[in-house]
């Protein structure tokens, strides 16, 4: 089997059996038995949902911490845009990049041109698309793993072109150890992230073979020091900060949900935020129900990167500030531009490895035996009461009988069929809220 | 005749645009349980769609009906609609008698039936004018089979 490795941990010890994340995980991938959550780790896509629910603070995001980032020689700070957007109007984009400087960054990767290049790399490749369509983009790490899980059906329309972030990673490393004369091997590209999900596309990316960023820390992590770096240094003079600077309003494009309106017709192009919407929309493809478009973009949060769970600023806010900052930035600016035509011919956007369906659980012997499986689920169904209250472990009664159908759960799990287990479960929550 | 491994029948009525593509989601569903290799979960899903989506515009009422074997999957789709009149026309694609409203909600594009036959690796399509139509997709389970 595959080795999985998540965006997030449980904390076995913090766990209090609440129950919250069993019911939010929108693939059924979580257990609880005996008061603590597990997972099954082969069909968890790492959404973060259980993460943001979890009101122990039981799950935790395997970002990195600085002492991980600080054993790297030479250390490049990869902003997402989504970080400009967090603060007040009153820090610059200059400040930002200053408070990354001073947590011990030794540079800031603004990676304007790397989006722009992707932008056409995604154009080009969706021009020279036989189909089926809808191509489906590869940018949100949770979209790429809830198709693998839930709809191999469509994987190879998942577009092979590399995120921007990833590309990013390469060019500064080859960039830097040319002009500094830095052993490649000794600069590290940490991401600064929206959301654990990326941090995972980063240490196992289901995108490609391996990743050219090597880490990411959360936005949440970065925000005070940035903060307080900001007040601090109010009345100094800035030193000049231009190479980092943000020439035009490309960057932050990105940070919103539409990226690819400008150049796609509305009738080719749909953008997707939510993933219960995204999910209703997939059932669609696979039915042949969504004709005509040609390029999806999907985020799994809620109105976009904005919304990820590493993320300080509520979404609206957030999302005024990126609409200011966008109306102070001009739209294109000439230099970029020509750095965009002068790289393009050069740029490689493939992935390095097919993305495949993941495999999951355990693999029916034969169809008869499948056969025979849901049949015994189906009457299993039939003596559950159906309330979904979770107090068997199985997020609802449907999941409980596919586990009791693949011999994974035990009937007198259910209270219903046992007070065994209702007075142990008494017992249990009992001892936990004393 | 392989042994019936699982049947399924399930009943469409004329004009429920709403309920469209609900037995798309249980064949899919029970084929995903099943664990079909999903680009033939793919065709037989899009096959019942299309044959829903075209009971919910023309028909009074019809039947999807679905045994699985294991060597294939048969989907029956049979209604009590108006008929065809000419089956080599409406094979063509892009030929439609969709009304300007059903074209107006994205339907009617008169790839239905070239679309089915498309995905099946058997196809069969019988109807008379008032006696409704008949249509047999197999899909092999088996590609070499």
């Amino acid at each position: 089997m595959d080795d999985f490795t998540h965006g997030f941990e449980i904390v076995e010890d913090q766990c209090r059996g609440k129950l919250a994340c069993l019911r939010a995980c929108p693939t059924h991938a979580i257990r609880v038995r005996n008061g603590k959550a597990s997972l099954k780790p082969e069909f968890c896509i790492d959404c973060g949902v259980c993460f943001s629910v979890c009101p122990s603070g039981a799950i935790r995001p395997t970002t990195l911490t600085f002492a991980d980032i600080h054993k790297y020689k030479f250390k490049v700070a990869v902003p997402s845009p989504v970080l400009f957007a967090q603060f007040p109007m009153a820090v610059s984009i200059e400040d930002i990049v200053r408070g990354l400087l001073s947590l011990g960054f030794d540079s800031v990767w603004n990676y304007s041109t790397e989006l722009a290049l992707v932008d056409r790399g995604i154009k080009e490749y969706l021009e020279n698309w036989k189909g089926p369509y809808p191509l489906i983009s590869i940018t949100c790490p949770v979209v790429v793993r809830l198709v693998q899980v839930l709809y191999p059906g469509i994987v190879d329309q998942l577009i092979h072109v590399q995120p921007a972030r990833e590309l990013a990673g390469r060019v500064l490393k080859r960039k830097l150890s040319e002009e500094l004369g830095i052993d490649s091997g000794d600069i590290a590209a940490i991401y600064i992230s929206p959301c654990q999900a990326k941090t995972i596309s980063i240490l196992k990316p289901a995108e490609g073979s391996e990743s050219s960023l090597d880490g990411a820390i959360g936005i949440s992590d970065v925000y005070n020091h940035i903060l307080a770096d900001r007040l601090a240094r109010k009345k100094e003079k800035p030193k000049d900060l231009s190479d980092n600077l943000i020439p035009d309003a490309g960057i932050l494009n990105w940070a919103t949900t539409n990226r690819h309106g400008r150049y796609l017709s509305l009738h080719q192009y749909l953008s997707v935020t939510g993933l219960r919407y995204i999910i209703q929309v997939f059932d669609d493809i696979e039915k042949g129900r969504l004709r005509n478009i040609e390029y999806l973009e999907c985020y799994s949060c809620w109105d976009g990167c904005v919304g990820g769970n590493l993320t300080v600023d509520n979404i609206y806010t957030a999302r005024s500030k990126i609409r200011r900052l966008l109306e102070e930035l001009p739209d294109s600016d000439p230099e970029l531009e020509a750095a965009v035509k002068r790289r393009f011919p050069h740029e490689d956007f493939s992935l390095n490895r097919r993305i495949k369906p993941r495999t999951l659980g355990e693999k029916v012997s034969s169809l008869e035996a499948g056969v025979k499986r849901m049949g015994f689920e189906k009457a299993v169904k039939m003596n559950l009461p159906g309330i979904d209250c979770g107090l068997c472990g199985a997020p609802t009664c449907d999941e409980f009988a596919k586990d009791l159908s693949w011999g994974r759960a035990n009937q007198k799990d259910c209270i219903f069929f046992s007070d065994k287990s209702l007075r142990e479960l008494r017992k249990l929550y009992r001892a936990k809220s004393q | 005749m392989a042994e019936k491994l699982l049947t399924r029948s399930y009943k469409v009525r004329g004009g429920d645009y709403d309920k469209a593509g609900e037995v798309a989601d249980e064949i899919k569903k029970i084929l995903k349980d099943l664990q079909i290799a999903p680009q033939l979960v793919r065709r037989t899903v899009v096959i019942t769609f299309e044959g829903e989506m075209n009971m919910v515009m023309y028909a009074h009422e019809g039947t999807i009906s679905f045994v699985l074997t294991n060597e294939d999957i048969t989907l029956r789709i049979v209604d009590t609609g108006p008929g065809i009149e000419d089956i080599e026309k409406a094979m063509t694609e892009g030929y439609s008698t969709a009304t300007d409203e059903m074209r107006m909600m994205g339907f009617g594009f008169g790839m239905v039936l070239p679309n089915i036959r498309k995905n099946s690796d058997i196809f069969n399509i019988e109807s008379a004018l008032g006696n409704g139509t008949s249509v047999t997709s197999i899909i092999r389970l088996n590609e070499n089979g």
